[in-house]
């Protein structure tokens, strides 16, 4: 019984066989050596271009920028905090729109796209939940606060982690898909809530920054804050690329599962048909011996 | 020199370090870890579907 692959190529002579070879031979039908990892010639270059721009950051944001008249040298977690949360704005985006577009062409890429975009944005939530409270305690005084900003920003957190729950839920995928991407179309109306809740309601939160002709921040704070713009959006490019693409192995992995399962289920249904053969052979031979 | 004479004579140094420390760590982490993940699925898929290699 040979088991065939998504792609329809033969591979393996079990119908056990799930191609799955031991690390760095790769599975069967692939090019020995090929590369086992979710790395390419752009993601190299576009990760050595972040870590320079991160080393930029880490230049401008803790040796150039000059401490702020009022917020003294607390003005550096703005470096990270800003971008990061533009970022994680970014990334929810991503999710309501790929959900949008899964719900639509039901295409397999939108769904990956989706989870990335999640879950990326998560990680960058956190980072800005955590800045955001190292920077509260010695300008405001506190860690946390019930302030709109901070407490719709927990919510659309929340939100980001029960969407990845609900993508591990053990259902039917396609089913599952789709009720996280109902979830992932309420992403973007969180995020206009979170962006607007300083003009909203009264908030502890400070205004837009840069969202004006003319923003609050000039000189080397202002080259600080959009070398960390620049920095964080290659490392979000980054990781999402990289993110997608595991998404998509894991879709292919849980295809070249299944294909094995059916090629199995369909040899178990076939060896006593199969043993049977010769015996129905011969009863067919000798009633074809019976004259009409 | 210059640039660690700055560092410790901040304001805030400590809140400063631990959001930067903080963030490299998140961010790091996690890279690594879908790094990992992807190494990991590769070996279990075969060459025609990753498009990228």
């Amino acid at each position: 019984m040979t088991a065939i692959t998504p792609a329809g190529t033969s591979r393996g002579t079990s119908p056990t066989d799930t191609g799955r070879g031991p690390a760095g031979t790769g599975p069967a039908g692939t090019r020995p050596g090929a590369p086992a990892h979710t790395g390419s010639r752009g993601t190299r270059l576009l990760g050595w271009a972040a870590l320079a721009a991160l080393g930029l950051l880490v230049l401008y944001g803790l040796v150039v920028s000059p401490a702020d008249v009022e917020m003294g040298d607390a003005v550096r977690l703005m470096y990270v905090h800003v971008p990061s949360a533009t970022y994680l704005y970014v990334g929810c985006f991503v999710t309501t729109v790929a959900s949008a577009l899964w719900l639509w062409k039901r295409t397999p890429g939108w769904d990956a796209l989706a989870e990335a975009g999640a879950e990326v944005a998560l990680v960058f939530s956190f980072v800005v939940l955590l800045t955001g409270s190292l920077w509260g305690r010695p300008t405001w005084g506190t860690y946390w606060t019930w302030d709109a900003r901070l407490t719709s920003t927990a919510v659309l957190t929340a939100l980001l982690a029960g969407y990845l729950a609900m993508r591990r839920l053990d259902v039917d995928p396609d089913a599952r898909s789709t009720r996280a991407a109902v979830l992932g179309l309420l992403l973007v109306p969180n995020v206009v809530v979170v962006n607007r809740s300083v003009e909203w309601w009264r908030s502890l939160h400070q205004d837009a920054t840069l969202a004006r002709i003319d923003p609050t921040i000039e000189g080397d704070m202002l080259v600080a804050l959009m070398v960390g713009f620049l920095a964080i959006g290659l490392v979000f490019t980054w990781l999402m690329v990289h993110r997608f693409r595991v998404a998509w192995l894991e879709q292919q992995a849980d295809r070249v599962d299944l294909d094995a399962a059916l090629a199995a289920r369909r040899a178990e249904v076939a060896a006593p048909a199969g043993a049977a053969g010769p015996d129905d052979a011969g009863d067919a031979g000798d009633d074809s011996e019976v004259p009409a | 020199m210059t640039g660690v004479t700055t560092m410790i004579a901040m304001t805030h140094a400590g809140y400063v370090a631990a959001g930067w420390l903080a963030t490299a760590a998140l961010i790091g982490g996690y890279g690594l870890s879908v790094v990992r993940r992807g190494r990991k699925l590769s070996r279990h898929v075969p060459r025609e579907e990753r498009r990228w290699s």
